[in-house]
């Protein structure tokens, strides 16, 4: 459930950091371009994060897709710079678009695999606990284990 | 009674700690030197006949589909970048921690690359034109797609040169830093193709 606050959480900051990076095109402080470029470099971040997390490699394999999609969009934004802006444009909002997209599924694939691997050591542990409560009493009670084999033997001989 | 309960206990923490110690284990990634593998291939897919032809010598007009294979072995998904410069015999190459910086970049490519899979990214050259410049031979070259003139000859415009460094993406630093990190320290990584202009 913590998680899943988390997710959330991250998600609306996400959300609120691409309106306040489009902003920045309006007080004319980054270019689309610029931006489009944070915004790969902040998936990638969170995506590391997930498989770091232990997140499956398929997962990570999917995310890393989207981001060389992101990328190459990005590139044809650089390239068509000079000669067509609103082309380049297009190019940046369309990596904006998938970085965010990417970034947001990559939230949820770190929070999934932060509870998986969590789940994980609280049975690994627990089980080793068992274990221990388990030879504990074993060995305590060892001698009454003797007896009851011994009583087990002593039956069968009788009925011989 | 008093004994058995510190018996009891004594033994319920001995075995708790050996067999979380196990479990401890079991969970730990196993320890692995990280690292990026990679080679320059040409167009027949191996690490050799790069000029398809006899030496080194590679003849105007002529288009060189290479590829590079990039592994990567870091543990987790990394932004790679390949820089592309271009020297001559006299350039100074790049080496461990530094990298050829006074050779003039001609491209870069940069890729994400999950661990423990290989991305191969495309190297297409072509030499348009040479030129005179100063007693030495100056190329006029495209570059995956990109057409420039890098500053730098060669005599009879023999021992050119490119240059290939690997780069990755520091979050820390927030820029592409050249080689990979390694244990703590960077290790620099780059390949380089001879070739004469003929």
């Amino acid at each position: 459930m913590r998680f899943r606050q988390l997710a959330l959480l991250g998600t609306l900051l996400i959300l609120v950091s691409s309106f306040s990076a489009t902003t920045d095109k309006v007080s004319g402080q980054s270019t689309p371009v610029d931006i489009a470029q944070g915004k790969i470099v902040q998936a990638f971040q969170i995506v590391q994060q997930a498989d770091l997390d232990g997140a499956s490699p398929a997962a990570v394999s999917q995310l890393a897709s989207s981001l060389n999609l992101a990328l190459s969009y990005e590139q044809r934004a650089i390239q068509l710079l000079p000669t067509d802006k609103s082309g380049s444009g297009v190019y940046a909002s369309l990596s904006l678009n998938l970085s965010t997209t990417t970034t947001v599924q990559a939230l949820s694939v770190a929070s999934a695999a932060q509870t998986q691997t969590l789940l994980s050591q609280l049975g690994a542990y627990s089980l080793a606990l068992a274990a221990g409560l388990g030879s504990t009493l074993l060995v305590i009670e060892l001698h009454r284990v003797q007896n009851f084999v011994r009583k087990i033997r002593l039956r069968r001989l009788r009925l011989e | 009674m008093r004994r058995r309960i510190i018996t009891f206990v004594v033994l319920l923490a001995s075995f708790s700690l050996i067999y979380s110690s196990i479990a401890y284990y079991a969970l730990s990634k196993t320890p692995s030197q990280p690292f990026i593998a990679w080679g320059v291939y040409s167009q027949s897919g191996t690490l050799a006949n790069y000029f398809s032809g006899v030496g080194m010598n590679v003849t105007t007009h002529k288009a060189l589909n290479w590829h590079f294979q990039v592994t990567n072995q870091m543990g987790s998904i990394q932004y790679v970048g390949i820089v592309y410069r271009l020297g001559n015999s006299t350039s100074k190459s790049p080496n461990a921690t530094t990298p050829a910086s006074s050779a003039p970049q001609i491209g870069n490519t940069s890729r994400f690359i999950p661990n423990g899979q290989t991305a191969s990214i495309n190297f297409t050259w072509t030499i348009n034109s040479e030129s005179q410049a100063g007693g030495l031979i100056v190329l006029n070259m495209t570059v995956n797609g990109q057409q420039l003139s890098p500053p730098v000859g060669a005599v009879r415009a023999l021992k050119f040169r490119f240059f290939f460094e690997i780069w990755t993406y520091d979050l820390a630093a927030n820029s592409f830093l050249y080689g990979y990190e390694a244990s703590g320290s960077r290790m620099g990584s780059w390949l380089q193709v001879w070739f004469n202009a003929a």
